[in-house]
């Protein structure tokens, strides 16, 4: 395989944008990663865009068609994929195969959305049955999203005894980190009683430890070691690229199921676990060799669960790290150090290319208000509905 | 006594006989494995087994972990007289983690690790379905009976 760079990226500010399109959103943020590229249309040989069933994409998730029918119809494959919060991460490998499979030298990524307000609804021609596990865990539990997260929690207070104020600290060290990202929608300082003072929406979660919904968008150019050449920057290399589904046997409480098959010796959080370790061991890096994890926290819980589940920490040990300032900019580990989910607001198919944009930003040293000094490699770490995982490591 | 109607609230999802109320699942011909709700086909990769037989669960569990809604989720969940109710998660002895509603727990003092056994309760009343039924789990010792 040849070798895959970070050409250039950019995003569009999270935020509600109720007067900019969709389409709106992906092309500002494109342009703004051939700017920090330093190219232009005619050399992008490809485009793959995370694609969602929400607003754009012509009804059909055709989000790479979208985009370069409304900005410059030059012949390039558009590539849509799937994966739902993963979805960004699936086109980022899309992207990075196209490369080092030698097919191509320049190939752009994009992920925009405008979320639905309030509940995502379910979609159009849905079975309403028993198949359907959507379905079921609306109809017969009523089982929201943080109702999942929060039975993670309550288990790992009784296994670890994690307490509500360290659960609190996850949400404040998150917007003490966003405080100065200009791309992040909640930038205000927070306390740990005013995460626990703030509404319980399902025990021990509380409204200040759930991400939000946001409208976004971000893009990247990947390109090949012959590209590199005539652009005029500092390169950053994508030394490990995976994506993966779940195992059979996982222990995790998944979205939307309403029951698992619970075997041992199965990694909670598979699919995303799984991607991870072949990302680092394509790296050829170990889980502690990381300096920086933009992983998806969805909730506080993810923060303190999945640098464990990895192998960064040791299990348990998160409450800790993070009571210490471990987890901070200039600890061990700096989690999240853009602010996370938790101060963006999801933008489902955007998230995880901004992570990657982030982690570009810091491995480059341009993370202004937020950086993380000296940062070498970057991890991301993402979980999509459907049991879908993916992680990327980048480098300089 | 009048017959009242009942009904499940999604078909195929419980079953009610003379012993109670039981969860709807498949067992594997090959390895064993049981799945809820029922499934067309066994998904341990190591299995190639295609037979699938119904089983029925009795769903007496131990309960791993819980969380209280307390806002009313959306309208595809009905209710009547909604209020907070617990959600809770139970290891069932075939090796499958089952998730449903809780019922009579205090929500203040809800232990993991207790004994739950498998009740039904009405979730609403219709007028063409008449009681819709799903099912919950219950404190062994002093939960209620099923409606
Ligand atoms: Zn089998």
């Amino acid at each position: 395989m040849k070798p895959v760079y970070v050409l250039g990226v950019g995003a569009h500010p999270w935020g509600k944008w109720p007067n900019k399109p969709q389409v709106a959103l992906a092309v500002e943020a494109l342009q703004a990663a051939f700017m920090d590229a330093g190219i232009g249309w005619p050399q992008v040989e490809g485009m793959v865009a995370a694609s969602s069933r929400f607003e754009g994409g012509m009804g059909w998730g055709l989000h790479a068609n979208e985009v370069v029918q409304t900005v410059s119809e030059q012949g390039i494959p558009c590539i849509n994929v799937g994966g739902a919060c993963a979805a960004g991460v699936i086109a980022f490998h899309t992207a990075w195969a196209m490369i080092a499979s030698g097919q191509h030298d320049a190939v752009a990524v994009v992920g925009a959305e405008r979320m639905p307000k309030g509940f995502i609804p379910r979609p159009p021609g849905s079975q309403d049955d028993i198949s359907d596990s959507d379905y079921l865990r609306w109809v017969a539990m009523g089982a929201t999203n943080p109702a999942y997260w929060a039975l993670e929690a309550q288990r790992r207070f009784h296994e670890y005894g994690t307490t509500p104020e360290t659960l609190a600290l996850a949400a404040v060290q998150m917007r003490s980190n966003a405080a100065g990202n200009p791309y992040a929608r909640y930038r205000e300082p927070l306390t740990v009683a005013e995460v626990l003072a703030s509404p319980m929406v399902s025990d021990p979660l509380h409204l200040l430890q759930i991400c939000p919904v946001s409208d976004g968008a971000a893009a990247l150019v990947l390109g090949s070691e012959r590209f590199l050449a005539h652009v005029d920057r500092d390169p950053v290399q994508v030394a490990g690229c995976a994506v993966g589904s779940g195992q059979f046997g996982d222990p995790a409480r998944r979205i939307p199921t309403i029951a698992n098959n619970v075997l041992p010796g199965v990694a909670h959080t598979s699919e995303v676990v799984g991607a991870v370790s072949r990302a680092l061991k394509m790296a050829g890096m170990g889980p502690r060799d990381v300096d920086i994890l933009e992983m998806a926290d969805n909730s506080a819980w993810h923060l303190l669960a999945w640098p464990e589940l990895f192998g960064i920490v040791e299990p348990g040990q998160s409450d800790w790290m993070l009571a210490r300032g471990r987890y901070a900019r200039d600890g061990d580990l700096a989690l999240n150090p853009g602010g996370g989910f938790l101060s963006f607001g999801e933008a489902t198919t955007a998230q995880a290319v901004l992570q990657l944009c982030e982690l570009t930003w810091q491995l480059r040293g341009e993370a202004e208000g937020r950086q993380v000094a000296g940062a070498k490699v970057g991890l991301s770490a993402v979980l999509g509905l459907g049991a879908n995982g993916g992680s990327v490591v980048l480098k300089r | 006594m009048m017959h009242e109607a009942k009904s499940f609230v999604v078909d195929g999802l419980m079953a009610e006989g003379s012993e109670g109320v039981r969860l709807c699942a498949s067992s594997c011909g090959g390895c064993g494995s049981v799945y809820f709700p029922r499934t067309v086909s066994c998904r341990n990769p190591d299995c190639s087994s295609t037979s699938l037989e119904e089983k029925l669960l009795e769903g007496r569990g131990i309960l791993y972990s819980y969380t209280i809604q307390r806002y009313q989720p959306p309208n595809l969940f009905r209710i009547d007289n909604w209020e907070p109710y617990a959600l809770g998660l139970v290891d069932l002895p075939e090796g499958i983690r089952v998730m449903g509603m809780l019922s009579g727990f205090d929500l203040d003092n809800i232990r993991i690790g207790e004994t739950v056994k498998l009740i039904s309760e009405c979730l609403f009343t219709d007028p063409d379905r008449g009681k819709v039924m799903t099912y919950k789990f219950a404190p062994e010792i002093t939960g209620r009976d099923a409606q």
